[in-house]
This record gives C-alpha cells, structure tokens and sequence, in this order.
C-alpha cells in the first residue's frame, strides 16, 4: 500500500530536442489501480520506468508515501514492473521464473518452493512449476509474469499493456484476474494500455497522456461526458464537434442557438469554442422542441442492438446512435428534428 | 520432369561428393594407412604397430606425452581466457558511447586477418627486440634484449596462446555482441526491478542468456586452437611440440614407415578432438539446465 | 547516474581494449617502412622503400616510370602469388556458392529421411582438424596426379569452405518464403526467370555473406596449400609462411600487408550484409 506522487517529472533523450515525458505531476492515491493512456509513443513505457527506476529522470521527483525514491535502485525501490512481452527467462522452469526475485534476496529454497506454489495458485496455474516456459500459451506466460513480480510483494505493480498480446477472449479473463488480485492485496498498481476501452473497464483513474503531456487525469466516465479537449473527446469515441460561439448558457452556431446546462460547463473555455456531443446522447424527433434544428438522414446503418444516423445539418455531418430495434419512420432522405439535450452538451476549446 | 523422390538427393549431391570423397574418404584412407595399410610398399595386414609406437615406445612417447598435454592445455587456456576476455569486451562495447563505431571497427579488424599474419605479430610485438620489449626498454625497465622475458617459443606455449588470444577475443566479440544486441536489456531491467543487483544479473541473466552462444564459439575456437599448424609451427618450440607439428613431422620424414606415425598421430587429434568437444558440450548443457 | 561516474575508467578500458587487439597490424605498418630499426629505439630513426623494393613492388627510386611499373607485373614473385591466390579464391567462392545452393535450399526448406547425418556430415569438416584429412588425401592426390596443381588445390579448399557456404544459405533459405516463386510462376515466369527476378533477390544477401567466408577461408588456407600445392603452387601464405621463419623484418611486414589488405578490404565491403547473428560467423574462426 503505497502512495505514488510524480512532481515535474520530465525525461529527454539525448539527441532528440521532444521531451519524451514533459513536466508530469501525477498523485496516485494508495492502493488504486491507475491506467496511463494514450496513443503510441506518447511517454506511458518511459513514465512506468521512471517510476521503476530503469530510467533517470531528466527533472522532477517521484516519492513513494511521501519519501523521493530517485535515489533508489530499482533493485532495492519495490516497484515491480511486467513487461509487455513477458519476458518470461527461457533457461528457467516456471517455478524457478516465480522464485526469481526471492532468490535474489536470498530467501530460503524451502520458503521460495511454498511461495511459488502459492502464487500459482493465486494466478490459477496450478501444477506447472516445472514445465519451461515455450511450452506455456500466451495467457499463461502472462499470468506467470504476473506471480513472479507479485510473489516479491511489491509496493507498486507496474503493468506495460498487460492485454495488449492476448486475445479477446483471454483479455476478459485476465481482466477479472487483475482485478480481483487488486482487490485482495491491495496493491498499488499501473498499467499501460492504448486502448480506452481497456482503461475504463479496469482502472479507478485514467491519466490521459498525449506526446508526453498529461491531458487529463479523472475518473473514466469523466472522459465521456467532459473531454478536456477534441483531442481527447476523440480518443474516446467523440465524433460530433461543432464550431460555436459561447457566452455563458447560450451557444451560437451555423444552424442556430443552443443552451447549455451541464453540470461543470462553468469552467469550460467562453468565445470561440467547439460544440460536442456524444452520438448517443443526440435525439430524433424529440418531444420538446428546445435546443432543436432541422436535418436530413443520409445513411441508416443497422449494427444489431442499435442503429447509427448519419445526419446532415446545413453541410455538417453529425452522428447519432438509438438503442433497439430499427424504427421504420426514419428512412435515407427523410427529414428529421435533431435535438441537442442542453445538460448532455459539452464546450471544449476550438484547436 | 526429375522425378520428387531424386529432387533432393540431386540438390544435395554436389556438395555431399566433395565432403564425403575428400573429406571422409580421405579421413578413412588416412585411418587405415595408420593401421599400417600401404599397399604401395606392399603393407596390406593391419595392426595398431604406429599407434603403439607414438603411444608407447621409448623413442616418442615423452614427445608425445608431453606433447598431447601441452596441446590440451594451449587449446583449453586460449578458449576460456579469450572467452572471459570477450565476454568483458562486449559488456563494455554494447553500451552507447561517443566513437562506439570506430572502437567497434578496431575490435574486429583482426578477424579477416589469418593466424598465419596474428603469428607474424606476436613475433614482432613480444621477441626479446619486439615492440614490448623496447617500449620497456625506453622505460628503463631492462637495459638488454636477454632480459626481456622469453614469451614466445617457450616451453609453456605463452607465445601460441597469446596469438590465439588476438585472433579469438575479437570472434567471441562479434557473436557475443549480436546476441547481447538481439536479447536486448530488458531481461536486465525486469531482472532488476525484481531485486538482482549488477553481478546477479551478470550470473543469471547475462550468462545464461550468451552461454548457448558462447559454448558453440568455443568449441570452433577448441577445434581449431587443437589442430592448427601454422602457429605452433612458428612460436613453438621442439619439445614440448604441439600434437600437429609433431604429426606433420612424421608424414614428411622420408622414411616411408614414418608414415604410419604420422597418420595414427593426426587420427588421435581427430578423436580427441572429438572426445572433448562432446564432454564440453555436455558440460555446458548442464551448466545451462542449473 | 552511476554510469556517469564510470566514464573515464570506461574509456580507458575501451582504449585499452582496442589498441592492444590492433597493435599487430600497426607493428606491420612501421616495419614495412622502417630502416635499420635497431634495439632499443622505441620508434624508427629513418623510414624507406627498400623493402617494398626489394619485393618488385615498386621500381627503386629515380626508375619510377610507367615501363618499369608494368615490368614489375611479370618479375615480382610475391605479384605472382598475389593472383595465383586471387585466382583460386575467386574459384573457389564461385564454385562453392553454386554448388552449396540447392543443398543449401535442401536443408533450409524440406524435411526428409536423413536429414540430421546429412548436416552433420556437411558440419564435420568445421570440427575435425585439417591435418586429420589432409595427409591421407595427401596421398591420393599424388596418384590421381591432381597434387602440385591449381585445380587440386582449389579442390582442397572446398572442405573447409563448404560447410560455411552451406550452413549460411540454409540459414537464409529456412527463412525465406517459396510462395513468392509460385507467385511468380502463376503470372507467368519461367524457372530460370523466377530464379533471377524473385529468389535471388531474396537471397542475395545471404549470398554475399556466403561468399565472403568462403573467399576467406580460402584466402587464409597454409597447410592444405602447403601438402597439396606440392611447392608448385605459390600462394601468398606459402611465401609469407617461407620467409617468416627467418626473413627480413621490414620483408616480411611487407608481406603481411599485401597479404591482409584484400581480406580486410572484402570484409568492410561486404559488411552491411553480415549480422553477428547468422551461424556464419563460425567462419571466421577458421580464418
Ligand atoms: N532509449 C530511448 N532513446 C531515445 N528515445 C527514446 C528512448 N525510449 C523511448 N524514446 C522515445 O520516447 C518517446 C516515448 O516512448 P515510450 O516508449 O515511452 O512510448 P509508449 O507510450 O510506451 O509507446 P508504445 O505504446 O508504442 O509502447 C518515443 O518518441 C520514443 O521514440
Ligand atoms: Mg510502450
């Protein structure tokens, strides 16, 4: 159980004038499971070594429960880190790639030979201490990596996109597995992912990281109902965004004016901004005519448990998605109400 | 249309003829000449007579005794000391530094280079008028040539190993390098954030990981370090004489009985050869498993 | 962080390092051109030609003119042996990659009966001490009259050359993907034009690296020369071997030089296409 805090943290390659990771101020509460997300290449594997200690960091401090740990080895820091491709060592037996980390502490044969078995069983792998690893399927090499950092009681797990190598069907189960292992130690964990979809269904928090630079760090649905940016708005789906003018609840736009209620608007930016609003959450042919204006269907597109508009307003395209079955009353070319639900509107910055 | 089946027997056949009738055929005919076997001045009984003698008798068995341990011990010190010698090198060379590409050129210049020239270098790098022996000079450290210790044609095969030294260090490097560049360092980073300090990480991370590689270079580097004429030839002495020398001695002594001799000597380096390569393999796959 | 303090010591150890490993070459290159160096002088008081003269490598000094330069050509036994060498090691290297491809291809893309003693047998050579072979072939080269000439020679060297050229196509080809030739079959091209349009390209570099080691080990090759040459056919090695023993120092540094500039020259040449990785590099223990 450790509290995890990143201040300035900044780390530059030689040679390339980007900061990798640029001024990251992080605060990882203890015992939550964190997800660093963002496209490839943006700083997530750099940042998770930093806090290993497999990298220096060019500025900034990271303290664990309130103490700096740069000068800590990683060897001696307790931040355990589980590598995209596992890295399971192939000259070693399972057992032996469990007891890895209490060999190099010296431990006892007799004690690491209990431990092991332990920690298979806790990743559900009974009875293959002995077998190599290449004999092992891909999930299996995953939950191995898994016991064997977890088996050295680490302060802070640090998973490199755990699921990334898996298939769908393996994903779910170690999903579950993460989190109930989450659950039961305690541990304060952060994994990697590219993947939003994975980040929301796992994490308790989401840092948002685009070319080295925290966009946002909040609870996962924050991300769907306030975006801090189009960028970010799009990483997660969004896909309806208008140019509109903001003066307090009212928002101006090419095809008319809109208010806007959302709880936490106030702070959202003022003047020249963007409208966005999520597929779902757009209404045909509401019963109330407020917030509404006038388009056109242009394609109808049937996807099983719900259907997807596509809607031409003026000359902009706006998405909208309804659940059920298909509705026969709104067909290619027929004109339709769109309505814009004034607490579902969200204001991001124009970019 | 070639028939399927004569397809790759055909493919193969080429190089199969060249191994097998000048290489094998001349090996077999090489083993039966050693058990007396010369048709040509009317031998045609078979007997271990040449083996006995180079083994045995009181005029070679010193010399081969004494030769066959100074081989064993040229070819064992070479292959480990130039090993641990590489295996530093590369440690050091994989790591990102300004003007990597330039000490990595000179690290590999030697290995185009023949034994026959590394030979040549030792001589006059390490004569008692060599290069070191007038650097020490210059350094007051002897005032006479005869003061310069005998490094090479001396009795304990210094200077053969230190001219395998020069040839060996720089080819375990390149195949170190390639695996140590290919394995990459992340086995040592996880390694480390799971508690192995610098020299648990070299004993089981790094060595286990180039060791595959490392066993099979050596027994190249043992193989020829054993059977090699060239360099004995010019930086050893008399006696104690490496196994090959000695065998190439008997072959061209005119007395045509010598023949025999020589051929049974240069069948006893192909077995042992052979032997220590298998024990060494053996050796090293178990050093692997632990 | 501790890397950083480690800086100077790690130069040094690399300095160190590489310095010792090419002192050799660097004793050639004053040797070859010092005069009377005498002990204890660390470096030579006066430099000359008169080595390189010696050898007719060059015409003595005040007689550089284009006739003299050409005469060298016919009078200069270390020129002779210059292409003799060259002429076999090309030799070799062709013959070599040609036949070692389809049983290259053979070992590296089909499964068949036989195939582990096949590999072995084609390995032995790589294990097995020259000597062992070469007296008892030694023998029947002499009655087959191949001994003492170039043909026999260059035959020789296909022993120790072959399994490099082998085991590095193998390696090439068990990587390599058949499809794209019934690709090129099926729109239209002939075996031969398949070959030349899609598989060697494929392998080309394969066979660059094929080549260099067998040019190589046939370049470096003494005693096979030595036995089967029967003095009549002198190679580079055979003349330095000859004047090692007991030569002029300035003489034979010369010698060394001539004789390791192709096979460094081949390999900076041909250096983009090796990796460290590929069994090859076995070959230049053989060197
Ligand atoms: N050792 C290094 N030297 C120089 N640049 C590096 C190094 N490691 C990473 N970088 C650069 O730093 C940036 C961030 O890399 P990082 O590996 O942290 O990305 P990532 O978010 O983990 O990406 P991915 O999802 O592809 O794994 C990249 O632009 C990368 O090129
Ligand atoms: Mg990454």
């Amino acid at each position: 159980m450790t509290h995890v805090i990143l201040s300035n943290l900044t780390k530059s390659f030689p040679g390339n004038p980007v900061a990798a990771v640029n001024t990251m101020n992080l605060d990882i509460p203890s015992g939550q499971l964190v997800a660093f997300l963002g496209p490839s290449g943006c700083g997530k594997t750099t940042t998770l070594k930093m806090i290993a200690g497999l990298i220096t960091p060019t500025v900034g401090d990271i303290t664990f429960d309130g103490a700096s740990v740069l000068a800590v080895p990683p060897e001696k820091r307790g931040a355990v880190m589980v590598f995209q491709n596992y890295l399971l060592f192939p000259y070693m037996s399972v057992g032996q790639n469990v007891g890895f980390g209490l060999k190099m502490r010296g431990v006892e044969p007799k004690v690491i030979d209990r431990k092991v078995i332990e920690m298979l069983d806790l990743v559900k792998l009974p009875n293959i201490a002995n077998r190599r690893p290449r004999q092992l399927s891909g999930g299996q090499q995953q939950r191995v990596a898994l016991a064997r950092a977890l088996i050295t009681e680490p302060k802070v797990l640090l998973l490199d996109e755990p699921l990334s190598n898996l298939d769908a069907h393996l994903r779910d189960e170690m999903r579950e597995l993460i989190l109930s292992i989450q659950r039961n130690l305690g541990v304060t964990m952060i994994f990697v992912t590219h993947d939003q979809e994975e980040a929301v269904l796992l994490a308790n928090q989401i840092a948002l990281i685009f070319d080295g630079v925290l966009q946002q760090y909040a609870a996962p649905d924050v991300f769907y109902r306030q975006p801090i940016s189009e960028r970010a708005a799009r990483f997660f789906g969004g896909i309806n965004f208008v140019p509109a003018t903001r003066r307090g609840e009212r928002l101006e736009t090419a095809f008319g004016a809109f208010h806007v209620r959302t709880p936490g608007v106030e702070n959202a930016p003022e003047g020249e901004v963007t409208l966005t609003i999520r597929p779902e959450q757009v209404v045909l042919n509401p019963a109330d005519d407020e917030n509404c204006t006038s388009g056109r269907i242009r394609s109808r597109i049937y996807v099983g448990t719900y259907t997807r508009y596509k809607i031409m307003i003026g000359d902009i395209e706006i998405e909208a998605t309804r659940s059920g079955d298909i509705d026969h009353a709104l067909n290619e070319g027929d004109a339709v109400r769109v309505g814009f639900p004034a607490d579902r509107i969200w204001v991001v910055g124009r970019s | 249309m070639i028939g399927e089946r004569w397809r790759i027997p055909l493919m193969l056949a080429p190089t199969l003829i060249i191994i097998v009738v000048l290489f094998f055929g001349s090996l077999g005919y090489g083993f039966l000449q050693s058990l007396g076997w010369q048709p040509n001045i009317g031998n045609t009984t078979f007997s271990l007579d040449a083996y006995a003698t180079v083994l045995f008798s009181p005029e070679y068995r010193e010399q081969f005794w004494s030769g066959l341990w100074l081989t064993i011990w040229v070819s064992l010190a070479s292959t480990f000391i130039s090993a641990a010698l590489a295996l530093m090198s590369a440690l050091l060379l994989r790591q990102t530094f300004i003007g990597k590409k330039i000490a990595t050129f000179l690290f590999q210049l030697n290995l185009p280079v023949p034994h026959l020239v590394i030979a040549i270098g030792m001589i006059f790098l390490f004569s008692q008028s060599g290069l070191a022996a007038r650097a020490a000079a210059q350094l007051g450290m002897i005032s006479t040539p005869n003061e310069f210790p005998v490094m090479l044609r001396d009795a304990g095969g210094v200077g053969i190993i230190l001219a395998y030294l020069w040839k060996e260090v720089p080819f375990f490097g390149i195949v170190l390098l390639a695996i140590l560049q290919s394995v990459g360092e992340d086995y040592e980073d996880l390694a480390r954030s799971l508690g192995a300090n610098r020299w648990q990480r070299f004993r089981h991370v790094i060595l286990p990981l180039v060791m595959p590689g490392l066993l099979s270079s050596s027994i190249i580097v043992f193989a020829f370090t054993f059977g090699t004429y060239e360099v004995p030839k010019l930086l050893g002495v008399r006696f104690p004489e490496m196994l090959p020398v000695m065998a190439l001695e008997f072959f061209l002594n005119p007395d045509l009985n010598a023949r025999a001799e020589g051929m049974a000597l240069s069948m006893i380096i192909a077995a042992i050869t052979l032997l220590i390569v298998v024990a060494y393999m053996w050796a090293g796959n178990r050093a692997v498993q632990r | 962080m501790t890397v950083r303090n480690r800086r100077p010591f790690f130069y040094l150890a690399v300095a160190v390092i590489c310095i010792l490993l090419v002192l050799p070459v660097i004793t050639f290159m004053i040797n070859a051109f010092a005069f009377r160096w005498f002990y204890p002088q660390f470096i030579p008081a006066e430099w000359s030609l008169q080595a390189w003269e010696r050898l007719q490598l060059i015409p003595p000094e005040g007689e550089r003119t284009l006739t003299n330069w050409l005469a060298l050509l016919g009078s200069s036994d270390v020129i002779d042996a210059l292409v003799v060498s060259l002429v076999i090691g090309v030799g070799v290297t062709l013959f070599s990659v040609v036949i070692g491809l389809p049983a290259a291809r053979a070992l590296g893309m089909h499964k068949f009966r036989g195939k582990r003693i096949v590999e072995f047998m084609i390995l032995a050579p790589t294990i097995v001490p020259s000597i062992a072979f070469v007296l008892g072939l030694n023998i029947n080269f002499i009655r087959w009259e191949l001994s003492g000439s170039l043909f026999g020679v260059a035959l020789v060297h296909l022993v120790p050359v072959m399994p490099y050229v082998v085991l590095t196509l193998s390696g090439v080809f068990a990587n390599y993907n058949p499809d794209f030739e019934d690709q090129a079959r099926t729109l239209g091209a002939g075996p031969l034009r398949t070959f030349w349009y899609v598989t060697l390209p494929a392998i080309f570099p394969g066979i660059v690296v094929a080549a260099l080691f067998a040019f190589l080990v046939s370049w470096s090759q003494y005693l096979l020369t030595f036995l089967i040459g029967a003095g009549r056919v002198i190679t580079l090695p055979i003349l330095l071997f000859a004047s090692a023993s007991g030569g002029n120092n300035a003489v034979i540094a010369v010698m060394s030089l001539i004789f390791i500039a192709p096979a460094i020259l081949t390999l900076l040449v041909t250096s983009r296409y090796l990796s460290g990785e590929s069994g090859a590099v076995g070959g230049f223990g053989r060197i």
